[in-house]
């Protein structure tokens, strides 16, 4: 421990002496004396060894920074014979002679793996300064491209169309390519599913409501070859399945109704966002344009609600919205998130990790991370009015030229109020604080002793209560003030009144940011940082808008700036020269990130195609090809089926981005129709966790679905899509356990909140109990896939909770309408309605000591209880 | 156990099972009761005499990485932030420069959380050496002194935020944003659960509401939902939905959990190998042992006069936090693995929380006599019953306070350092670990951070902080983060 102490401490001043020099490389090469290390091992260790293989971090107990270190080796023995590059482990681990093969991520080009060799073979001398271990944050700002062997890797290729598997039973793509790989394993595949399986698999699938019993007599009645097909069409025309499909969307955007942090503030119009996504995926709208307006709704050639609306897509995750002026490391916190969203939903990238070094698995620069932060760095968060374009400039400009004629007439009634109000100030402090602070504030202000002089500014700050101030006004000054206040009264007048505000994202200049709603918690305008010289918040002419300075963070610390970056984006997944700046014709934006949704949306781009077929492809199948959704790199996992992805992913691209297209592509394939009770011991033996489809995967419904598809049965649901959200019932001493500020509007149990579960008001420091139970992401950050918990809260909630119990009455009721007296037809009408099929004869039996010696109502709420019920299966 | 788990065909990994099964409540035995017709018979389980019975489980808890020090933990959580120059780290130097800017002394600007900075403010308690070790308390907390030789103090412990939620999440899981798991949720992450009939990781909250920051300080974060604590309410029912419904019978109840259990059996069988189904319905064994065992855990009814009073139950200021402190040690008993309790609550924030902004003396007052009996009797009765060895004591808040005063009267949010305190464990007490500097205004010797009190408390209780990860988004994400390291004077 001491060693390590003492050993540090000149390498702390090393790296401080450093920072000065990062972004000149020629000085450093200068000033060490020439030598192999220096010049040709160094770079490349710095790069890829040290980051796992340094005194303070030893990956398998390996230090690589002085040679004594690399010597002695870590646990899988030495890292290096001196003179014997070929039994060198670091060697041969490079050059791929042993596995694993290192580094992780990126392999070195072959010069520089030559290069190590040679210098093993020389006798692998280290130079004055190669024991400094330097964290290769510190020569970030060097890397600006990666070798060309990152590209080889799959996912930063473009997908090529692949020929289809020939010589098999099959006629669908699908089932082709899936049919080559289970040949290979000789895993054989589960028959077709029945038909009402299938039925209630698609309902679940597409519209997360189950089959109602007409709809299920309908499907059984179509005996035609296209049964199937025209289910698909018809659910696929559902507006029912927006909301399905919009709600995996607002996963990935982590969509909140709040700020979250500790003012958790309202937002009173994101609702907007929410069913702008169910209305894009009722219509069908082109992935390629759903991103587009997502990430530059403002900078379109037209523009519309919608697409303003649909940047609310940036601004969806956590926001503190407050005290933003003051805290510089809040805005890249924020620009972060939406970075982070971004890799991670639409490029399956952890681009975040290369927030203060280059990436540690997969060749993303920190350059890279800083050129996409510099293509959206005009970001600033505003209100748009819900109205024609016209008008909302307009009605924008007339309410800034109110506020500031308003804000005149205040100052002229504060000047008024001032004398009385320090009189009180004086008396309070008297009054309510220590002697010692009375005095500091008594004594005039060139007599005051330092201390005095910061009591004294503080304690002047606190406020006194109006009606004080009104009470000991004279009445002169008081017809004055009234005089004023009626002058503002006459400004109000005229005030338009206000249109529905649009939460949206648009370029602007962060540093004149006007007040936050938290703002004034604070309430110490003195305290704020005030902007260097004039300039405004939005631009509106004349001349084009300029994107503010977006500098490179030093190990991506703010207060570290480094050069001023110009937008780019992923070095290894950039093609050809896409713009990176689209100037805009009105010149309020910067087009930065309209040049950023097309190269994203680009044929050209290797990741987003793939990255949605491949969700698309997890909320059908239960699992991705690659499994982790939302990183595609070397840590994620590995496609089961890549040609089958790169297949789907052309075909998607060409077939114009739709998404309906996409889920009926998957559907009719004979994989989607598979039983998925089906046992097949040899088939457990090769292929344990079904990776190559040989059964159908049960799927448990996600928390939402669980509670849809409960009041769907009972018949309780209300169906109207869309709309301001709704607050369902949640316990008082629940309530009492979040913290103070935020909104629940609590609303009884009724058939006002029995809405679907997308509607229910998402407020990000309390989750709705329901659904947290049920594996609730994290609303905070972009979700992967959802967890599956099987747990006791669980239970307790469908067996105890009184929503619950209220909807199996209301099921149990609905029957008993339909089917007085007649229990046998009850027990069937509760199987068709709950499950999508008749019991069979030990199920009528358990049914039927149940209702006869209790009631219905055990009978149903006993459905709501079956594994098979809350299961897509 | 002849039916265990182990028996079966092996259709998921280990970790896969733990996950879905939820490590903290994982307790199963299915297989023998399975076979029986009537698993939640008249005779069945919902009986809290059985409480103390152990059902065998094949799953929890897991074993440590080595020989632990602790098996259970009790985190006393002081929202708010105390003032670390007010209550254990004393600084004579606060007088001698009373009325002086800080700026001046230590030659730097700095910003407040609130406005401007005050001048130096001496502390306006009293300082005295308590025990053989003679640790300084001041006399907010006269009950505690008597513990000094048994608590290590941190004097060094130091944070990111002077924001209450970014500090909380920091204190609680390491990272000051949202979306992390907190220490609780690692725990039983690591070590699964000791009970069977209740959950591995509970809160209380402060009578007055939750704390700062809310569900997230003890959320699960980006693992699985089921290591998040469960909030146990410290009256009426412990957990929601816990109890039967008024207008339902428990044969009632019965029956339709028997129908469930014999209809669940025959749609398993439909579906070989598919352990997910198991467990579901193991999961509602659990719930139905829980209905009867979570009431009796937190039920003080039957405890003695003699420690009632221990706790403070028979003064009104000392009796919620006191009736916590003694539910977390019935918590203990029974085998719940990390309990997390919350002093302070969010009502009116300045005077409901340790959040001394606008009155010190009045606010830390009211707290500290709130508090330092019940953790005092909590110190003692764990001693006398042989459970302090094996369970793990810390008290912390999000951040210290000022050494400068804020208009005189209160003390603004210092993340710079504060003290904290382990007991129990087996930890060396009556020692002071680390230091801040002359005025308590930053860490100066030996400065902890978050990552290093979690490393050291995750080594306390036998785990490798360096090998408990949890892979999210391609990277194995650790508690301690990459630079946190056990204190070496408590894991001593």
């Amino acid at each position: 421990m001491r060693a390590l102490l003492v050993s540090l401490k000149p390498k702390r001043a090393f790296l401080t002496a450093f920072l000065s020099l990062v972004c000149a490389p020629s000085l450093i090469a200068q000033s060490e004396s020439p030598n192999v290390f220096t010049h040709e091992i160094r770079p490349i260790m710095e790069r890829t060894c040290w980051n796992c293989h340094s005194e303070q971090v030893k990956s398998s107990g390996l230090d690589l920074s002085s040679r004594e270190a690399a010597l002695a080796g870590g646990i899988r023995g030495p890292a290096i014979v001196p003179g014997n590059a070929e039994e060198s482990r670091l060697y041969r681990q490079l050059a791929g002679l042993e596995g694993p093969s290192m580094p992780l991520g990126v392999p070195l080009d072959e010069s520089e793996i030559e290069a190590v060799k040679n210098w093993i073979n020389s006798g692998a001398e280290w130079d004055e300064g190669g024991t400094s271990v330097v964290s290769s944050d510190q020569f970030s700002a060097f890397a600006t491209d990666v070798p060309d062997s990152a590209r080889q890797y799959w996912a930063f290729q473009l997908p090529k169309q692949q020929a289809l598997p020939t010589g098999s039973n099959y006629d669908h793509p699908i089932d082709k390519f899936l049919e080559a790989k289970r040949r290979e394993s000789g895993v054989i595949p589960a028959p077709s599913a029945d038909k009402l399986t299938l039925l209630r698999r698609a309902h679940l699938d597409l519209t997360g409501l189950p089959p109602s019993p007409e709809e299920t007599e309908a499907f059984l009645a179509d005996t035609s070859a296209a049964a199937w097909e025209h289910l698909i069409d018809r659910l696929l025309a559902s507006p029912h399945y927006g909301e399905r499909w919009g709600r995996h969307w607002l996963d990935v955007a982590r969509y909140a109704d709040s700020d979250g942090y500790e003012q958790d503030v309202d937002r009173s119009n994101a609702w907007r966002y929410r069913d702008y996504v169910v209305d894009a995926f009722n219509e069908d709208k082109p992935y390629d344009q759903f991103i587009t307006e997502q990430i530059a709704g403002d900078e379109l050639d037209v523009t519309t609600h919608d697409t303003r609306i649909a940047t609310g897509f940036l601004r969806a995750g956590p926001r503190v919205n407050f005290r933003e002026k003051d805290n510089p490391e809040r805005r890249w916190d924020y620009l972060d998130d939406v970075i982070a969203t971004v890799g991670r939903g639409v490029l399956g990238m952890t681009v975040h990790c290369a927030r203060c070094h280059d990436h540690k698995f997969d060749p993303i620069l920190q350059k890279d991370y800083y050129s996409m932060t510099a293509a959206i760095f005009g970001y600033v968060e505003t209100e748009y009015p819900m109205l024609p374009e016209e008008q909302a400039r307009e009605y924008l400009l007339k309410t800034s030229e109110l506020d500031e004629r308003v804000s005149a007439v205040r100052e002229q009634i504060r000047a008024i109020e001032q004398p009385y109000v320090d009189d009180l100030k004086v008396a309070r402090i008297e009054r309510d604080f220590p002697v010692d602070v009375f005095e500091a504030v008594l004594t005039a202000d060139k007599d005051r002793t330092d201390g005095q002089k910061l009591l004294a500014a503080q304690v002047l700050t606190i406020g006194v209560p109006r009606s004080q101030v009104d009470s000991t006004m004279s009445e002169l000054d008081k017809t004055r003030r009234a005089v004023l206040r009626s002058q503002i009264e006459g400004i109000e007048s005229n005030r338009p009144e206000e249109p529905p505000m649009l939460e949206i994202v648009t370029d602007g200049d962060y540093r004149y940011t006007p007040d936050r709603a938290g703002d004034n918690v604070l309430g110490c305008p003195e305290c704020r940082i005030k902007p260097e010289q004039p300039g405004s918040f939005l631009h509106d002419g004349p001349g084009r808008y300029e994107v503010p300075p977006a500098p490179f963070l030093i190990r991506g610390d703010p207060f570290s700036p480094g050069p001023e970056m110009t937008p780019a984006f992923l070095t290894v997944a950039t093609y050809g020269e896409p713009l990176t700046e689209i100037p805009r014709p009105n010149g309020r934006t910067s087009g930065r990130r309209l040049a950023l949704a097309q190269w994203l949306t680009s044929a050209e781009n290797p990741l987003t195609s793939r990255v949605w077929v491949n969700r698309v492809w997890h909320h059908h199948f239960g699992r991705g090809i690659v499994a982790t959704l939302d990183n595609f790199g070397r840590v994620g996992d590995q496609p089961t089926h890549q040609e089958l992805l790169d297949w789907m992913a052309v075909e998607f691209v060409d077939q114009g981005w739709s998404t309906k297209d996409l889920h009926k592509l998957m559907m009719t394939s004979e994989a989607y129709k598979m039983a998925s009770a089906y046992g097949n011991d040899a088939n457990v033996q090769n292929d344990l966790e079904n990776h190559l489809l040989w059964r159908y995967r049960p799927q448990r419904l996600e928390a939402e679905a669980v509670r849809d598809v409960i009041m769907a049965t009972s018949g309780g649901i209300d169906l109207a899509v869309g709309g301001e959200p709704i607050f369902p019932y949640i316990p008082q001493e629940i309530l009492d356990t979040a913290q103070a500020y935020g909104r629940w509007d609590n609303q009884l149990d009724g058939p006002e909140v029995w809405r679907r579960s997308l509607y229910v008001y998402r407020r990000r420091t309390l989750s709705f109990p329901f659904f947290e139970t049920f594996d609730l992401p994290d609303q905070n950050i972009t979700t992967a896939s959802r967890n599956t918990s099987t747990v006791a809260p669980q239970a307790l909630t469908l067996l105890n909770n009184p929503f619950v119990l209220g909807q199996a009455e209301l099921f149990a009721k609905e029957i008993q309408e339909r089917a007085p007296y007649d229990v046998d037809r009850q027990i069937e009408l509760a199987y068709q309605s709950g499950l999508t099929r008749l019991p069979t004869v030990a199920e009528r039996e358990v049914g039927r000591q149940l209702v006869e010696s209790g009631s219905l109502t055990d009978l149903t709420h006993v459905i709501f209880n079956l594994s098979e019920f809350l299961y897509k299966r | 156990m002849g039916h265990s788990h182990n028996n079966k065909k092996k259709i998921w990994s280990r970790r896969e099972f733990l996950m879905r099964s939820g490590g903290g409540i994982a307790g199963v035995a299915l297989a023998s009761m399975l076979e029986r017709d009537g698993v939640f018979a008249a005779e069945g389980l919902l009986n809290a005499d059985q409480c103390g019975v152990q059902v065998p489980s094949a799953f929890s808890p897991k074993l440590p990485d080595f020989a632990p020090r602790a098996t259970n933990v009790i985190s006393l959580f002081m929202s708010g932030g105390p003032s670390q120059v007010d209550t254990f780290d004393y600084k004579p130097s606060l007088t001698k420069y009373a009325g002086q800017p800080l700026e001046d002394l230590i030659g730097t600007k700095f910003a407040v959380r609130q406005g401007m900075p005050g001048p130096l403010m001496p502390s306006p308690f009293e300082f005295k050496q308590h025990g053989d070790s003679g640790m300084w308390v001041s006399e907010l907390f006269p009950h505690i002194a008597k513990h000094v030789d048994e608590m290590a103090f941190i004097k060094s412990l130091y944070g990111r935020s002077n924001d209450h939620i970014q500090a909380t999440y920091e204190m609680q899981t390491g990272q000051i944003r949202m979306g992390f798991p907190s220490v609780g949720c690692w725990v039983t992450y690591g070590l699964g659960s000791e009970s069977s009939n209740l959950p591995a990781f509970v809160v209380m909250n402060d009578y007055r509401g939750g704390p700062l920051g809310g569900p997230n300080d003890w959320g699960s974060g980006f693992m699985p939902a089921s290591y998040q604590g469960t909030l146990f309410r410290s009256s009426g029912d412990p957990i929601v939905d816990l109890e039967t419904p008024q207008n339902m019978t428990q044969d009632q109840q019965r029956a339709r959990l028997n129908a469930l259990a014999r209809l669940n059996q025959m749609d398993m069988e439909k579906y070989p190998g598919n352990s997910e189904l198991a467990a579901r319905i193991s999961s509602y064994e659990l719930a139905y042992r829980m209905q009867g065992c979570a009431p009796e855990a937190i039920d003080i009814s039957a405890e003695s006069e003699a420690t009632k009073k221990l706790y403070g139950l028979d003064e009104a200021i000392t009796q919620p936090f006191g009736t916590q402190c003694l539910m977390a040690r019935r918590l203990v008993e029974r085998g719940v693995r990390f309990v997390q309790l919350f002093m302070g609550g969010v009502g009116v924030q300045n005077t409901d929380t340790w959040d001394a902004h606008s009155n010190l003396v009045e606010n830390h007052t009211l707290h500290a006599k709130e508090s330092d009996l019940p953790i005092a009797g909590l110190l003692t009765d764990l001693k006398e019953r042989g459970l302090l060895d094996s369970t793990l004591i810390v008290w912390h808040g999000e951040f210290g306070r000022m050494p400068i005063s804020q208009r005189g009267v209160g003390r603004d949010h210092n993340p710079g350092t504060q003290t904290a305190w382990m007991a129990g464990a087996g930890i060396q007490g009556g020692q002071a670990i680390g230091a801040s500097d002359e005025w308590g205004y930053k860490a100066e010797q030996q400065p902890v951070s978050a990552h290093d009190m979690h490393a050291t408390m995750l080594h306390l209780l036998g785990l490798d902080h360096e090998k408990l990860t949890y892979r999210y988004s391609g990277r194995d994400y650790r508690l301690s983060d990459i630079e946190g390291k056990p204190i070496p004077q408590i894991i001593a």
